[in-house]
């Protein structure tokens, strides 16, 4: 069965690169949200294999979203990678204590983001 | 024989006896006259003036007699004692009190006793003027009469005589004080004067001129004298001050003042005196006082005011109650109050709302008797703005005062608040460019990467080297902005570094795979040296360090070069080599190659980190973990790069 990702980011040109790098490289098959709350509706709607989340996004950010993902029993078991521009292995640690299946650097390399994510989501 | 006895006021009596201090004085010829003339008018051979004493009689004059006393039980006078006036014995022999007395029986043989009792002033019965008979006698009336008038006379002599002796006594005594009183001006050097008011007269001490430097005959003892060297500038205040104790308006007279010395020099004295002597209606008639020497102390105050005047520091004595005593004008120029603002109140008014109560708490402490040390605490200047002082206080229990200087510390914490504001704007902008930079550039390096990978389609050559050189150029970018974070993060020490006993072989194994494409690519060979060290260190960081480490190394070698790593234990540190035989460094380039933005050898993009910190974030990483890293090079020979950190008993 094809892998369904859910990119939640407010940048288009990120979720561009996202759907060419899953998508066509990855094989995946990729719903994009631009905002916290539509990636909250898009989970729920599309039952997504798993969700890559931005940490800072406008609005309801990154933490929030996730949040929120957890609480609702419907989308509450969708294992979270998260892509931030922030490194701190402490911050990494707290992330995956909360509950988060992987933290992804950005930039990311589109060529191995695929793999990145099947070892994050196999471990 | 009956013996006499003692009268009721024997110790009061005997005592008025001693003050006259005649018993066993010689014979004096006051006394021997009287005796003599009541010999002659009683026509009696014997005649003495006997003084009873507590075991004796002594006869202060014995005409007609040799002895100078007898036993008092065996007197006569003790009898004639008990009662006063005249004790009468005509016929010894026949009186049962005296028939079997030594002195009737043997010698002198008396048979006629008759004693006129000396009586002093205050109704002491002292003794007698007696006239002994060796027959039996009767007095006339007016032998009678005589014999207690001389009596009398007697007394008279014996007044005399205590006064005289007293005066003599108290002259000494005056002059003994006078004598130390003089040894202890002259021991203090201080002056003396006696001013008598009603002739103007005074007398002046040898030390008084001597202070000055003259010699007593130059000083006419006169007031004048003493005004006439009194400075020009305090000749009013002095005689106000005279005057105010001449007026009896004050208890003492204390005046510090100037007089010329004879050398023409002024000289700071103390002067103090007292009117000594006033008439009936309260005027004075004599006043005598000391001149102290207080120039040495004048000058150490004058010192000593000159820099609490001076101060840029605030100086102040605060009374333990909590009130300014005494300010410098540092108070006034800082906080704008005038000094007569500051005393009105409280001092704790003046302190920031905010810094009260822990500056209540210094004070309390202070007053158990501990030092403040640089205690700070902002005040609000009358302007309202606010000030930061940092103060340090002694207490003087003893004054009930507590001594405090403080410094004004605004500008060192303004600075400080700014450099903090700074510190956190940077931190701040660190964290925005951090997300700000990276997420356009994950756009342009993952739209170029996927265009390389021909995902949107076959590329013509051209377009592909095109793509090659953005795409290249985006991940330099990219490793630029990384190295930058990180090092401004390493220098300012906010990377938390997680140290902990690490197995050395494990940090470099993983940084020899990490660039090991590019080392085959390169056709350069590393050669590891096993090491079963353990090291404290922070696993990734360190790593970080071996990789750019290596790949300079590998950079730097010849195609079929070898890059040899080597580690070993140095005392209490582990000591790890990379060694290359490339083109080794610049000897003068060799000290400046661990700074920022140095480039060995510009231009050459060849390494991935070739943003010229690596070197800089190497060494930043390595002194977090409390180590040391150098370098050692020769052109065309190779370089040798040498770190050391802490290492630790091996983990099993």
């Amino acid at each position: 069965m094809t892998t369904k990702a859910l990119i939640i980011d407010d940048e288009e040109d990120v979720r561009f690169v996202v759907q060419m790098s899953l998508g066509r490289l990855g094989r995946m098959n990729v719903v994009e949200a631009a905002s916290g709350e539509a990636g909250l509706a898009l989970a729920k709607s599309e039952h997504p294999t798993f969700i890559l989340l931005d940490m800072m996004m406008p609005g309801m950010d990154g933490m929030a979203t996730f949040r929120a993902l957890r609480a609702n029993p419907e989308t509450a078991s969708i294992p979270i990678v998260f892509l931030t521009a922030k490194a701190m292995a402490s911050e990494v640690r707290k992330l995956e204590t909360l509950g988060a299946k992987g933290v992804l650097l950005k930039p990311f390399d589109p060529l191995t983001l695929a793999q990145e994510i099947e070892a994050i989501l196999a471990a | 024989m009956i013996s006499a006895a003692l009268p009721a006021n024997e110790p009061a009596r005997l005592a008025a006896l001693a003050s006259y201090s005649v018993l066993g004085t010689s014979p004096e010829a006051s006394f021997d006259d009287l005796a003599r003339l009541a010999s002659v008018i009683c026509e009696t051979p014997i005649a003495l003036v006997s003084l009873v004493d507590e075991t004796r009689q002594w006869f202060k004059s014995h005409i007609g007699l040799d002895a100078t006393e007898t036993p008092r039980p065996v007197s006569f006078c003790s009898h004639a004692i008990l009662e006063g006036g005249l004790f009468t014995v005509e016929d010894a022999l026949r009186d049962e009190r005296f028939a079997d007395n030594p002195l009737v029986v043997g010698d002198p043989h008396m048979r006629f006793y008759a004693g006129a009792v000396l009586t002093s002033p205050e109704g002491m019965n002292l003794g007698t003027l007696c006239v002994i008979d060796h027959r039996p006698r009767v007095l006339g009336d007016e032998q009678t009469v005589a014999l207690s008038a001389l009596a009398r006379q007697v007394v008279v002599q014996l007044e005399l005589r205590r006064q005289i002796a007293e005066r003599t006594a108290a002259e000494e005594r005056l002059r003994e004080s006078q004598a130390r009183l003089q040894r202890v001006f002259d021991g203090s050097n201080d002056g003396f004067w006696d001013w008598d008011l009603t002739t103007g007269q005074v007398e002046y001490s040898p030390s008084f001129a001597a202070m000055l430097g003259y010699t007593l005959d130059e000083l006419a003892p006169r007031i004048s004298t003493m005004e006439a060297l009194v400075h020009p500038d305090d000749r009013i205040r002095v005689r106000n001050e005279l005057a105010s104790q001449l007026e009896g308006q004050t208890d003492q007279y204390s005046s510090e003042h100037r007089m010329r010395r004879r050398d023409g020099e002024w000289l700071w004295l103390l002067a103090r005196g007292k009117v000594v002597e006033r008439d009936a209606s309260g005027l004075p008639l004599r006043m005598a006082g000391t001149h102290s020497d207080i120039s040495t102390r004048r000058r150490a105050e004058r010192e000593l005011d000159r820099f609490f005047d001076l101060s840029i520091d605030l100086l102040c004595i605060a009374g333990m109650d909590g009130t300014y005593r005494r300010l410098n004008p540092a108070f006034e120029t800082v906080l704008g109050y005038s000094t007569a603002e500051l005393i009105a109140r409280p001092f704790i008014d003046f302190v920031h709302p905010d810094d009260r109560a822990k500056t209540i708490a210094e004070l309390e402490a202070l007053r158990r008797g501990r030092k403040t040390i640089r205690f700070e605490n902002r005040y609000i200047c009358r302007n309202g703005a606010i000030k930061y002082f940092a103060w340090t206080a002694s207490p003087a229990p003893e004054e009930g005062t507590v001594y405090a200087a403080a410094r004004d510390i605004t500008d060192a914490k303004l600075v400080e608040e700014t450099r903090l504001e700074v510190d956190r704007l940077k931190r701040d902008f660190v964290s925005t460019v951090s997300h700000e930079l990276r997420t356009p550039l994950t756009s342009i390096r993952g739209s170029l990467g996927l265009l390389a990978s021909g995902v949107a389609g076959e590329l013509t050559p051209t377009a592909q080297q095109m793509v090659a050189v953005a795409e290249r150029n985006s991940v330099r970018l990219i490793h630029l902005i990384n190295d930058i974070l990180d090092f401004e993060k390493l220098e300012s020490g906010r990377v938390e570094m997680d140290l902990r006993p690490t197995p050395l072989q494990r940090v470099l194994e993983r940084s020899i795979e990490a660039i090991s494409a590019f080392a085959e690519q390169e056709g350069v060979r590393i050669e590891l040296q096993r090491s079963a060290a353990t090291v404290i260190a922070d696993e990734t960081r360190l790593g970080q360090v071996m990789v750019n480490l290596l790949s300079n190394a590998v950079k730097f070698s010849d195609r079929g070069g070898v890059v040899q790593i080597r580690a070993r234990p140095v005392r209490n540190q582990v000591e790890v080599c990379v060694a290359d035989r490339g083109r080794g460094i610049a000897a003068a380039k060799l000290h400046k190659i661990f700074e920022r933005f140095h480039q060995a050898d510009s231009g050459d993009s060849r390494v991935h980190s070739g943003t010229g910190l690596g070197l800089a974030i190497c060494k930043a990483i390595i002194e977090q973990h409390g180590g040391t890293i150098d370098v050692e090079s020769r052109e065309g020979e190779g370089s040798t790069f040498r770190f050391r950190v802490t290492g630790a008993r091996e983990v099993a």
